[in-house]
């Protein structure tokens, strides 16, 4: 209910103008070059994302699932935190670096959209070296070898055995990349500037500057279809993996790295560049930006700063009483998330007999991803224009203080369920019959095996739910009053205003943010242990 | 409590358990109906097994009986009462499955003792019953091994202690030794028998193995196609087969018109005498209703009354210290390819070579097989 009806709400406010159908308002906003402008820099921008971050995560998805070197489970880690890391303060790191006096000041890149493309790589490269890596590992590699027995040398096996065997793998993490691109919102806002915008910084800019709703919902139901194709073409993509790959029950033994293969030199450099350049440097650059003070000295004054409303009160809150809010939501945000998504996940992994309960159960499943799709900021507008009055109750929701944590719950769902659901999934079914049989009641069969067997996935669900929490912005700055400002928001703002100041506080802001999101994620992470909890 | 009767035990009466075509497009190809009007009853005490080719609903029956199959017909009954509308958990059944299907997050003690969880056994009585039965099936000393160390044949075991932990009216397995290899499951087999029986536990046991379900049953039902075919002990079931499709599943590989064969050569096995047989009557021979005689020249006397037959050898193989030859022989029937076994009685006084050695047959070569009549039983008539 909380996903689906602002999102319906919003698409009939583009429909519908004064209790009427009315598609003027389609043929007003398409009818501008800007609109076409937005949309062509959104699909540039995407695809450019996507492509790097393939190119770019196959080498380091082979170099860390296939070959074995010491150090690489702290490698393993380091790829992770990009993917989790809020998108603002990845805006913040970036932004540094390019900046005039930054430490790639330069290249000239300010405000580009090679830099917004960079910082999308940077994401999404996580992504890719994942989906791709848990598939590689566990591919049996005796096909591998019967090819090399057959003659074929190491290039000739990787492009007609391993390639195409990994096919689907990539696909269905370059459609999830595209997407995740395509509605990337905190990073462009803070890159782009005013030159450089997508669709979803569109909605964000109507909404919030100019108040135009009509123009906002119609951008909207735009979003919503492309996005609708590129979750079709993944779901795509997913189903033939399942159907079409001999995999081996346990991952393959992966071969230490050898100096001498000519292949692996190359792939080791290819992730080396990736790590060092794409990943650390920025960190590194946003860690080491955040101890120089605004009189150009090197000390802790921003992280003192971090106690005051900023230079010229550019906050109505303190960062830490901000950081305090950010963690609150996030712990109520988690909740809502855990139980949701973990009812969803065990209804949708069940087998109903009928055949019309299997279709409904399909159906579910589907409906509940959508919000991996569907952007934070139309939910986030969704429910700004929708709660006013919900279901025609005289409670104004947006004023009550709960809207942020059910808003970025919506945004977590998803994350819960995929990573709950394919351990629900892999549980015989004969072992709950099992327990039946020996008496126990459906709940008890419920409490004693689905519950344990789940435990340490609900773990790592309520680690991604709350690093999301924490980091959701796009929802967020719709919904987040002054007053009651988590950490992401405080950062834009800081960002916004103008003062040497309040641009430290915002480094030193993004770094805490970013520590408290690594610290959860570290945590869940320890909880997933040798067994791979999910899909993400 | 009640006298026994007849009511006791389980009742199967008439039962039907149809699945439903998963796609509507194959709805028009009919449902699949995998048990089709099954009855059966087993006593108190007794231990039935169902026995019959993979897919011919045998799982299907036990899991209808369990309660987690629908019946699409007829009823279930236990000690008089309908069990329609008991669910499962209340129906105080065992279940064992082919691969055990422990709980892995629970060791070995705990295992055992979920059932008795669930039924509310106070701590110290729980804790007698799981060390009673892990010491019943040679398990003693296990209580807190993590399932997962275990190996096949141990976590079978463990499976059994947890399904007779509870003390369940009845225990329903379903291919229990199946995934173990073949010398521990014929050992294993032999110990559930001991088991069951020591307990008094009232069992039904699915099998696709007829060794397995001779050794460990005391009457085998013998199911096809949905439908029961044959219910017997196992030596009346051998010595007796229903039909020709029996006989088949039961190993018996060739089908002889009586009337081909001389007088006196028949199996008696108290079935009607010679005059009564009807022209219809066949011999089914058994997988070693055949011997394979010594070429010596003349047959020999303890067998030469039998009809004897020129077969042509087509390959060998030596199984269980003897060997068997399978050859091409027209037993009066037309052309059909049997095993005869080499009978090594037969052999006193035959020349073997200095080491020891026999001949075996070559391909090709022709040699006399002979029916041995304790090895066959006749069908009442070609079904």
């Amino acid at each position: 209910m909380f996903f689906a009806w602002p999102v319906v709400a919003l698409v009939l406010r583009g429909f519908v103008a004064d209790g009427a159908v009315d598609l003027g308002g389609f043929a007003d906003v398409l009818s501008r070059p800007r609109t076409w402008r937005l949309v062509g820099l959104t699909l540039a921008q995407a695809g450019l994302g996507t492509v790097f971050s393939v190119l770019l995560g196959l080498p380091l998805a082979y170099v860390l699932y296939r070959r074995s070197f010491p150090g690489r489970g702290l490698v393993r880690g380091l790829v992770t935190v990009p993917f989790v890391l809020p998108t603002v303060v990845v805006g913040v790191a970036f932004r540094t670096l390019f900046v005039d006096d930054g430490l790639l000041g330069f290249l000239q890149l300010e405000e580009t959209l090679a830099a917004i493309v960079v910082a999308l790589v940077f994401f999404n490269v996580s992504v890719v070296t994942r989906t791709v890596g848990g598939l590689w590992e566990r591919l049996d590699p005796r096909a591998e070898q019967a090819a090399a027995a057959l003659g074929a040398g190491p290039w000739r096996v990787l492009r007609t055995v391993t390639l195409p065997s990994l096919g689907p793998a990539i696909a269905s993490a370059a459609s999830v990349v595209f997407l995740f691109c395509a509605t990337a919102f905190g990073v462009v806002l803070v890159l782009g500037g005013v030159r450089y915008g997508t669709v979803e910084t569109e909605i964000w800019v109507r909404t919030t500057q100019f108040l135009d709703l009509r123009s906002a919902a119609v951008l909207s139901v735009l979003q919503l279809l492309v996005i609708t194709g590129a979750l079709v073409a993944s779901a795509r993509a997913r189903a033939r993996q399942e159907a079409a790959l001999a995999l081996v029950g346990d991952r393959a033994p992966a071969a230490p790295l050898s100096w001498r293969s000519p292949g692996d030199v190359a792939a080791v450099l290819a992730a080396a560049l990736v790590v060092g350049g794409l990943i650390l440097v920025p960190l590194a650059g946003l860690v080491l930006r955040s101890f120089r003070g605004p009189g150009g000295g090197w000390g802790l004054e921003n992280y003192v700063a971090l106690g005051t409303t900023g230079g010229r009160n550019a906050l109505v809150v303190t960062v830490w009483e901000a950081a305090g809010n950010s963690l609150r939501t996030a712990a109520l945000a988690t909740a809502l998330a855990l139980v949701v998504g973990g009812l969803v996940a065990l209804v949708v992994s069940r087998r109903p007999r009928a055949a019309t309960a299997r279709r409904a159960v399909t159906l579910l499943d589907g409906l509940f991803m959508l919000p991996l799709g569907v952007s934070a900021v139309t939910v986030g507008f969704g429910f700004f224009i929708t709660l006013d009055q919900p279901l025609g109750l005289p409670v104004d929701l947006r004023t009550s203080g709960l809207l942020v944590p059910i808003a970025q719950a919506v945004v977590a769902v998803p994350l819960v369920v995929r990573t709950v659901l394919p351990v629900l999934r892999a549980v015989d079914p004969r072992l709950r019959e099992v327990a039946g049989v020996l008496g126990s009641s459906p709940g008890r069969v419920l409490r004693t095996v689905d519950l344990p067997l789940a435990a340490r996935s609900l773990g790592l669900a309520t680690g991604f739910a709350f690093a999301v929490s924490l980091g959701e912005f796009g929802a967020t700055s719709f919904l987040a009053r002054p007053d009651a400002a988590t950490l992401p928001v405080v950062i834009f703002r800081l960002i916004g205003r103008p003062g040497p100041e309040n641009y430290g506080m915002a480094l030193a802001a993004s770094v805490v943010l970013a520590v408290l999101t690594a610290t959860v994620m570290m945590l869940a992470e320890r909880l997933r242990g040798d067994r791979a909890g999910g899909e993400l | 409590m009640r006298a026994p009767g007849a009511e006791d035990g389980l009742e199967v009466r008439d039962v039907v358990v149809r699945y439903r075509a998963s796609r509507a497009r194959d709805r028009a190809a009919r449902d699949t109906v995998a048990v089709d009007g099954v009855s059966l009853h087993v006593a108190p005490g007794e231990i039935v097994a169902l026995l019959g080719p993979s897919g011919c609903g045998k799982s299907s029956l036990l899991r209808a009986v369990a309660g987690l199959e629908p019946l699409a017909a007829g009823e279930v009954r236990f000690d008089g009462q309908d069990l329609a509308g008991v669910p499962v958990h209340r129906r105080r059944f065992g279940l064992m499955f082919q691969d055990g299907q422990l709980f892995p997050h629970r060791d070995v003690t705990r295992n055992v003792a979920y059932g008795l969880e669930a039924s509310g056994t106070a701590g110290s009585e729980r804790g007698a019953r799981v060390a009673e039965l892990l010491d019943a099936v040679g398990l003693a000393g296990y209580g807190s091994r993590a399932v997962t160390t275990l190996s096949g044949g141990e976590r079978q075991r463990v499976a059994l202690a947890r399904a007779l932990a509870p003390r369940p009216r009845l225990l329903l397995l379903d291919e229990p030794l199946s995934a173990l290899d073949r010398g521990l499951r014929e050992r294993l087999a032999s110990e559930l028998r001991e088991v069951l029986t020591a307990t008094g536990t009232t069992a039904v046991f699915v099998t696709h193995d007829h060794d397995e379900a001779f050794v460990v049953a005391d009457r085998v039902a013998v199911m096809d196609r949905g439908r029961l075919l044959q219910v017997a002990p196992p030596e009346e079931l051998w010595r007796a087969p229903a039909s020709r499709r029996v006989a088949e599943f039961l190993g018996f590989q060739a089908f002889v018109p009586a009337a081909a064969l001389p007088p006196g050569v028949l199996p008696d096995a108290g079935r009607p005498s010679r005059a009564d047989l009807s022209p219809e009557t066949v011999v089914a021979v058994g997988p070693a209703g055949l011997r394979l005689l010594p070429d010596i020249g003349e047959p020999l006397r303890a067998v030469e009354q039998g009809p004897l037959w020129q077969a042509s050898v087509v390959g060998t193989a030596f199984r269980r210290g003897r060997a068997e030859v399978t050859v091409d022989v027209d037993l009066g029937s037309g052309p059909v390819r049997v095993v005869a076994v080499e009978e090594p009685a037969l052999y006193d006084g035959v020349a073997a070579d200095p080491a020891g050695r026999r001949r075996r047959p070559a391909v090709g070569e022709k040699v006399t097989i002979v029916l041995d009549p304790s090895g066959c039983a006749l069908l009442p008539a070609l079904r």
